[in-house]
């Protein structure tokens, strides 16, 4: 009995962020970068120490602070999601001001690390480590880049009192969380595994 | 409510931050001059810290924590087939 009530109180309970949309194209770039990564690991199993050389020439201190930049974007935009659902679009809207502010942190400070390393001599066409290097942070800048606009539509649904739809800021905040979720994958394969 | 809600959130960006900061200390970047080591019990330990970061991400930012079943399934089979097929070609 007790079963039968709490399966009930799952189902009333479920709720799916955003649109259906939103989350087949989610879904659909985990499984195409998933292909790209599990890529990268078939070329480094071929030629393992050359990538680990390689990885050594990336600044770790600059992977670990975009990273860090990006989870304090994902903690604004989660609680944004949070105040838009409570009634508090002035609250949503700064929140999502400095998750957007912080995925432009993370743009320019990427610059400045693709700068140091192209300063260094390390580029495009040195090896297949930097190929991929520039090939994964390259598309999902891409990714960021996008974040950032979609996280644009955000504030134009908050600012008008007529819209403020919270599945439409659901959908932005999950897209901005593929995006920092995309990133864990690449520091941890390319800037921390050994 | 909303005040459960947000200190959810903090706590889990406080162990995705705290997972970050170990990783730093754990990555080949270090040993400037002499050359870094293939260690895989650190390509272990990397590998399941992110996926645990990446079910934080998911679960908790993403809330897919309180998403119907299907959503939850997809997502935990996509983290378990990609980072074991990830740990599968390292050990190979």
């Amino acid at each position: 009995m007790t079963n039968t009530e709490e399966t009930v109180a799952d189902v009333e309970s479920t709720h799916t962020p955003g649109d259906g949309h939103m989350w087949v194209m989610v879904l659909g770039d985990l499984i195409i970068f998933g292909g790209y990564f599990i890529i990268f690991m078939v070329y480094r199993a071929m030629n393992p120490q050359e990538f680990l050389t390689s990885q050594q020439h990336l600044n770790i201190n600059i992977g670990v602070l975009n990273t860090l930049v990006l989870l304090v974007s994902s903690w604004f935009i989660a609680r944004s999601v949070q105040a838009a659902r409570a009634g508090d679009p002035a609250s949503a809207l700064r929140l999502t001001y400095l998750g957007g502010l912080c995925g432009v942190a993370f743009i320019l400070i990427k610059a400045y690390e693709w700068s140091t390393e192209i300063v260094a001599g390390y580029t495009i066409s040195s090896n297949d480590f930097f190929m991929f290097y520039y090939m994964l942070t390259g598309v999902h800048l891409f990714h960021v880049s996008l974040g950032v606009l979609i996280l644009g539509i955000t504030v134009r649904e908050l600012r008008n009192p007529r819209r403020r739809r919270v599945f439409m800021v659901e959908a932005g905040a999950t897209y901005w969380h593929m995006v920092d979720l995309l990133w864990i994958v690449i520091f941890a394969l390319l800037y921390v595994m050994r | 409510m909303t005040a459960t809600a947000a200190r959810t959130t903090t706590y889990a960006w406080i162990v995705l931050s705290a997972i970050t900061i170990v990783s730093w200390w754990l990555a080949p970047g270090h040993t400037r001059g002499a050359a870094a080591a293939a260690s895989v019990p650190i390509t272990v330990v990397v590998v399941l810290l992110a996926l645990i970061k990446g079910r934080i991400i998911i679960r908790y930012f993403m809330e897919v924590r309180t998403a119907p079943p299907w959503l939850k399934l997809f997502t935990d089979v996509w983290l378990t087939i990609f980072w074991a097929g990830v740990l599968a070609i390292y050990l190979y």
